[in-house]
C-alpha cells in the first residue's frame, strides 16, 4: 500500500503541492554509516518549531504574522535532559496539542534515551535541534543555519541523524 | 533539504516523513515513509510501541541502506477517531489558520 503524500492535505493545498516542480540536484549526498549502530552517536532534528522554554525564545511567529511569506529560518537546541513540561511550540501551521502532550512524536528524545540504555545505539548526543518547517525560501537553511547545525553536531561527535519534518 | 546538507557534511541521515513525494523530488539519502498526519512523524502521543516501530524501521534503513534515495514505506495504519478520516484530516490543522492561509483566503474574498 503506497504512502499517499497528499492524503491529509486540504484540496487546494494538495493541488498546489502536486503541481510544484522542484529542481533536483544530483548526485544525492551519501555518507555510509561509519560504525555499527550500537557505537553510533545520534542527534535528532525536527522542523516542528519546538524549543526549550526556560532557555530559549520561541521562533518569531509574530514576524510571520506580519509577513506571511516569511518563516523563521533559525533553529533551537534541545538538550537530551529536556523535559516534556519545558517544551514550547511555535509552529503556526500545525495543531501543537499532541506534541505538547508527548514531544516524542516529533523529537523522540525519551525513545532514544531508552535505546541508549538498551545498548541498541551508542548514545544520544547532548544536543538535538528543532527548525521551523514553514520556509517559502530555504536559502538561509542552505547557506547558514543548516551548515551551522551540522557543524555543532560534528563538534559533539554525532555519527547519525534522525530527521522528522513536521 | 536539511537531510542533504547534513549528509554532505559527513553525517548519515534518515528521514521519517508523511510526504515522501518530497524525498523523490529533491533526492533525499534515506527515507522512511509513514501515512500519518502532519506533526506526527513518529506516531501517536503516548504510544511507545508505535513510536519504537517507526524508529526501528529508520535504524534498519540506516544500517542496511545501500542506495542513495531509497524510500521504505511503512504499512502502519493511523487509527480512525470516532469522526473517521475527515476528523483526522481536520485534527492536525492549526486551531487558527496560518498567516499565509489567512492571506490567501482574504485575497480570494476580495478577488
Amino acid at each position: 500500500m503506497p504512502v499517499d503524500s497528499f492524503k491529509y492535505l486540504p484540496g487546494a493545498i494538495a493541488a498546489y503541492y502536486r503541481n510544484l516542480s522542484v529542481q533536483r540536484e544530483e548526485p544525492i549526498p551519501w555518507t555510509p554509516l561509519s560504525r555499527p549502530l550500537n557505537e553510533c552517536r545520534f542527534a535528532l532534528v525536527t522542523t516542528a518549531g519546538i524549543y526549550a522554554r526556560r532557555r530559549d525564545a520561541p521562533f518569531d511567529a509574530e514576524r510571520e504574522k506580519r509577513e506571511p511569506m516569511w518563516g523563521d529560518p533559525t533553529y533551537r537546541r534541545l538538550p537530551r535532559t529536556v523535559r516534556q513540561e519545558d517544551i514550547g511550540a511555535s509552529h503556526l501551521h500545525i495543531n501543537n496539542r499532541d506534541l505538547l502532550a508527548d514531544v516524542n512524536i516529533v523529537l523522540p528524545i525519551t525513545r532514544f534515551l531508552e535505546l541508549e540504555s538498551e545498548g541498541v545505539i551508542g548514545s544520544l548526543a547532548p544536543t538535538s535541534y528543532s527548525f521551523m518547517g514553514y520556509q517559502m525560501n530555504n536559502s538561509e537553511w542552505r547557506q547558514r543555519y543548516g551548515p551551522e547545525a551540522a557543524g555543532l553536531m560534528k563538534d559533539e561527535a554525532v555519527d547519525a541523524v534522525l530527521l522528522t519534518p513536521a | 533539504m536539511l537531510a542533504r546538507i547534513f549528509e554532505a557534511a559527513g553525517l548519515s541521515t534518515v528521514l521519517v516523513t508523511g510526504m515522501p513525494v518530497w524525498s523523490e523530488r529533491i533526492g533525499v539519502p534515506r527515507t522512511v515513509a509513514v501515512e500519518f498526519p502532519f506533526g506526527h512523524a513518529l506516531g501517536l502521543p503516548g504510544d511507545r510501541d508505535m513510536q519504537m516501530q517507526v524508529i526501528r524501521a529508520a535504524l534498519a534503513l540506516l544500517e542496511e541502506g545501500r542506495t542513495p534515495g531509497e524510500i521504505r514505506e511503512l504499512d502502519i495504519e493511523w487509527p480512525s477517531a470516532s469522526g473517521g478520516f475527515d476528523e483526522a484530516k481536520r485534527d492536525w490543522q492549526p486551531l487558527e489558520p496560518s498567516p499565509i492561509v489567512k492571506m490567501m483566503l482574504e485575497q480570494r474574498r476580495r478577488g
